[in-house]
């Protein structure tokens, strides 16, 4: 377990350069530490048996094996395309943003791109990227075919930071141009008016789509744990700002703290899943809440 | 507030440099990237504005130090209004307890009529004053007392040997009324005899004292003084088995003395002699005690000189002298030489020392070098040889015994030398030195030894040498000689060649005199220095001594003839004065004696018993009667009122006085130093 978890931290994870393994790695190792069984979907279309075990559910049971052999098996089906998942990576300024120096957000928020496609591809879900700033900037369309990876990992390992977030009008953009509901997954620092984010997380859940708010967020953006005079300088709006961080730390905790109560409360009321994470930390709490969204699906 | 160095005010600007460094002085910071500034935005202006404000606290305190150390330097002074009635009565009693106050007359001693007057003046006093009492001849103060314990003390107070110490008095005195009760009001009185000793000591202050009233009483008997004291005695010689003292009396009174002088030690008494002394006379008297039989060993005797009764002062009518007595000596001194006339001179000195020396007996005797016998080696202890003659060749092993048994071998050198018999000598390690060949240069002596610290000379004499100019004596010629490897040099000549050699043989020595015994190689034995230079090289002659002290003097016991019982030992136990036993220090050859508490016999315990006498300083026997005019005057010299005072620390102004801030301004600085980096440090949190 403790081996298999080491795929899944971006520290590591940053080190391997090719975005394929990177999936390979995150996804692979996330389900190593899950269960036994493999993971397969649940489809019409035979696929195998295995042996029952102890929480499978009963309806999966194949009575007539039982009835020959006196012996409770599993049907297992192959799995089909059944959605379409539309993952929406931010690449404004802000999010090549790194705390302490190792992982930025736009390095963090690819590998969980990166691993979410993987896991798709490999359930057979369509899966679209669609990468933006102020504006949409490349936008892959949604294949179910295991080639598409490649189309997708190319586009996230060459893709670069730039431009100011302009997260609302991208939103309604995306809301307009789909025209097969789906799973939006949002990964993004939310560092734009909280209340035209809403609108354009509003519009998406307006058109059925089921959505998830991947918040990254660096460990010092969250704790701004920095000592002495320092002049920070706006990665988007290159304003510049001298503070003794120390003397400020608690009431920009607080009002941070705020800021994400609100993003939370505010999700949570329109249905919407919203899960922090920190780049610090590994990206298995990331797949785990797509799983449980993707399960509540079937 | 003002200022005593108001120039040193001028450093205040130096807070100019902090100023400017604050307005020129750049943060320094650390550039980051960050992404939230909309969420420092609103705290941002209350850190800006703290931090201006802690710039400017540390900036005001900065400039405070260094205005603060200028104003220290100028010395500030605090103007504040003296409130007379705040002051406390503060009394400084200055009592003479030295010994010349045991003086007594019809009506009681002076002591007593000092302790009444004392009581009265402390009773006298308000219930709530402060008594600071000092006792001038035990020399210690007693501070803060309340009214009670000033009576107690003064009720048992004690009489001290020793002159009273005015000077003790007047420092005490001057550091209370200065520093310690400057506010109050010190009234200041002095119960003394005001003896010629005490008022001079008065005389002799020069820097007034500040008090608010000042008494003074001269405590002095109405009637005549009756006072004759033996205030000194000397030790003429031991004649027939009877000590011969000369002993100095003088009638310090207004009394004619008719008196009897004695003097005793153990058993014996001298004959008393009559004493006639009119007012302020001083004779010599002579006295004769038998002293027994002198023995070999040397001794100290104790011997009491006393004045029949008759005087107000008892204490200064014996005196404590001991003697020292060394063990019956006789040195037999053999000259020899190649002629008699040679040694004529030599002789001639050596004579003279046996008359003048006072208790060894000198026998010389002359006898040619060629007649010179064992028999003569035997008789002598101290061989003086004119010179090296070919029969001293053959005596060498003679010579040797005689050195090796103790002798003393004294070698002078003529032209007339035999080099192969010195070489014997030499060679036998008889002769300190070789002489070679003879050297015919004027030159002078060395005024003193090249070697002063060496044994087995006399000192004395060394010292006698220099009143004599030995450094003016002329030396026509001299030898080049070889020094024994286990000789030392002890005396050189003015142009650094060598004059005497000294070499231990045995229990012996032997000196090499690189002159001659006449006239032909130098002028040395024809001058008036040729005793003192017989004395040199003879060694240490005893002679009796005397062993007396006053009590304020170091009290020092010769350990003449006797021997620790432990070599390592530090420390002797003795009796002092008051009976009581007390540790001795063993410096060189004598014992320290701290303190010999009173006058009277300090002496070792056990045998054999070393003692000597310890008396009354001399300015406590002479009880003359000041002057009452003189002593007004000088007393009025030394104590001046507060208000014509010139004070260094606090002046005093019309109601107010000055009082210097220093200290305060001092320890201010100090801790703005100490909190100037906890104040920073905190203010950037």
């Amino acid at each position: 377990m403790r081996q298999s978890r080491k795929y899944l931290d971006p520290v590591f994870l940053s080190k391997l350069g090719n975005m394929d393994l990177v999936a390979r790695c995150a996804v692979e190792g996330f389900f190593a530490g899950l269960h036994p069984s493999p993971f397969h979907g649940f489809s019409v279309e035979y696929s195998d048996h295995r042996e029952y075990h102890a929480g499978d559910e009963l309806k999966f049971v194949d009575w007539k094996v039982f009835g020959r052999s006196d012996k409770l098996y599993i049907k297992q089906f192959q799995q089909e395309t059944n959605t379409t998942a539309y993952i929406l990576l931010d690449s404004s300024k802000s999010m090549s943003f790194a705390g302490d120096g190792k992982v930025s957000k736009m390095d963090y928020g690819s590998y969980l791109a990166a691993a979410l496609s993987y896991l798709m591809l490999s359930q057979s879900d369509s899966t679209a990227l669609i990468l933006f700033a102020d504006r949409v900037t490349k936008h892959i369309p949604p294949r179910s075919k295991r080639t598409h990876l490649n189309i997708i990992l190319t586009a996230l390992q060459y893709n670069r930071p730039a431009g100011q977030t302009n997260l609302a009008g991208v939103l309604h953009t995306i809301a307009e141009t789909t025209k097969r509901r789906g799973i939006v997954i949002l990964i993004s620092d939310l560092l734009d008016d909280e209340a035209d984010i809403f609108q354009g997380l509003a519009h998406l859940k307006f058109l059925k789509h089921d959505v998830i708010v991947f918040h990254t967020m660096d460990h010092q953006e969250v704790n701004l744990d920095y000592e002495g005079l320092i002049q920070f300088e706006d990665l988007e709006t290159k304003a510049r700002m001298q503070v003794f961080p120390q003397s400020l730390r608690e009431g920009y905790r607080q009002r941070v703290t705020e800021f994400l109560d609100e993003i939370e409360k505010t999700t949570g009321n329109s249905g919407i899943d919203y899960c922090l994470l920190d780049t610090s930390e590994p990206l298995d709490r990331a797949l785990v809440a797509y799983l449980s969204k993707r399960k509540r699906m079937m | 507030m003002s200022f005593t160095e108001w120039i040193f005010l001028l450093g205040g600007l130096a807070v100019v440099g902090p100023l400017i460094a604050h307005l020129l002085a750049k943060p320094r910071y650390r550039r980051l990237p960050f992404t939230m500034l909309r969420f420092l935005q609103s705290g941002q202006i209350e850190s800006q504005s703290r931090r201006k404000l802690r710039d400017l606290l540390i900036l005001l305190l900065r400039c405070v130090i260094i205005v603060l150390i200028a104003m220290l330097f100028a010395r500030p002074l605090l103007h504040v209004r003296f409130k007379p009635s705040q002051s406390k009565s503060v009394y400084c009693l200055g009592l003479d307890n030295s010994m010349s106050m045991t003086y007594s007359d019809r009506r009681g001693s002076y002591f007593d009529t000092m302790k009444d007057r004392a009581i009265d003046y402390i009773r006298s006093a308000e219930n709530n004053a402060l008594f600071n009492i000092y006792v001038m001849a035990s020399g210690d103060w007693m501070q803060s007392m309340g009214k009670e314990q000033a009576l107690a003390e003064v009720k048992a107070l004690k009489i001290e040997p020793g002159n009273a110490n005015v000077e003790g008095f007047l420092s005490g005195l001057s550091r209370i009324s200065r520093a310690e009760h400057k506010n109050d009001e010190v009234s200041v009185l002095v119960l003394s005899d005001f003896t010629p000793n005490t008022f001079r000591q008065f005389v002799n202050i020069t820097e007034p004292i500040a008090a608010e009233r000042i008494d003074y009483d001269s405590i002095v008997s109405p009637q005549p003084i009756n006072n004759a004291a033996i205030v000194d005695a000397h030790v003429v010689g031991v004649v027939d088995g009877k000590l011969t003292i000369n002993t100095a009396v003088v009638n310090y009174g207004q009394i004619e003395q008719n008196r009897r002088l004695t003097a005793r030690t153990g058993a014996n008494q001298s004959d008393p002699v009559d004493i006639n002394l009119s007012p302020n006379q001083r004779k010599n008297y002579q006295l004769k005690i038998d002293t027994g039989t002198i023995g070999q060993q040397p001794s100290v005797l104790p011997v009491e000189l006393n004045l029949s009764d008759g005087d107000g002062l008892r204490a200064d009518d014996t005196f404590y002298l001991a003697v020292s007595v060394p063990g019956h000596k006789d040195v037999n001194i053999l000259l020899t030489g190649d002629s008699e006339r040679r040694l004529f001179l030599l002789k001639t000195a050596l004579d003279t020392l046996s008359r003048t020396s006072s208790y060894d007996a000198l026998r010389v005797k002359q006898v040619l070098m060629s007649e010179l016998a064992p028999s003569d080696l035997e008789w002598a202890d101290v061989i003086v040889s004119s010179t090296i003659t070919e029969h001293m060749g053959n005596l060498v092993p003679e010579i040797e015994n005689f050195i090796k048994a103790g002798g003393r071998f004294v070698c002078f050198v003529t032209e007339a030398i035999v080099p192969d018999a010195a070489k014997i000598l030499w060679q036998r390690d008889i002769l300190a030195a070789l002489p070679g060949r003879c050297i015919q240069e004027r030159t002078y002596i060395q005024p003193k030894p090249y070697n002063s610290k060496v044994s087995g000379v006399d000192h004395n004499a060394e010292r006698s040498l220099s009143n004599y100019r030995i450094d003016k004596i002329l030396i026509k010629g001299r030898f080049e000689c070889q020094q024994h490897p286990d000789a030392q040099l002890i005396w050189q000549f003015r142009d650094g060649s060598d004059f005497i050699y000294l070499k231990r043989l045995g229990n012996g020595t032997s000196f090499l005199i690189n002159t001659s015994v006449d006239d032909s190689l130098g002028s040395l034995t024809k001058s008036n220095a040729s005793v003192a230079f017989c004395q040199y090289f003879l060694g240490e002659i005893h002679q009796i001594d005397r062993h007396c002290f006053t009590c304020d003097e170091q009290i020092m016991l010769p350990l003449f003839g006797r021997e620790l019982p432990d070599s390592g030992k530090k420390q002797i136990w003795v009796e002092t004065c008051d009976g009581r036993n007390r540790r001795a220090s063993v410096a060189d050859s004598s014992l320290l004696v701290p303190d010999p508490a009173g006058i009277g016999w300090v002496k070792t315990l056990g045998k054999p018993t070393i003692c000597t006498g310890v008396n009354l300083p001399q300015g406590e026997t002479d009880m003359t009667k000041p002057v009452a005019s003189e002593l007004a005057g000088v007393m009025d010299r030394v104590f001046k009122a507060s208000a014509e005072q010139t004070v260094s620390e606090a002046e005093v102004f019309h109601d107010r006085i000055r009082r210097p801030l220093w200290k305060i301004f001092a320890w201010i600085i100090i801790l703005l130093l100490l909190a100037e980096p906890a104040i920073a440090n905190r203010l950037k949190r």
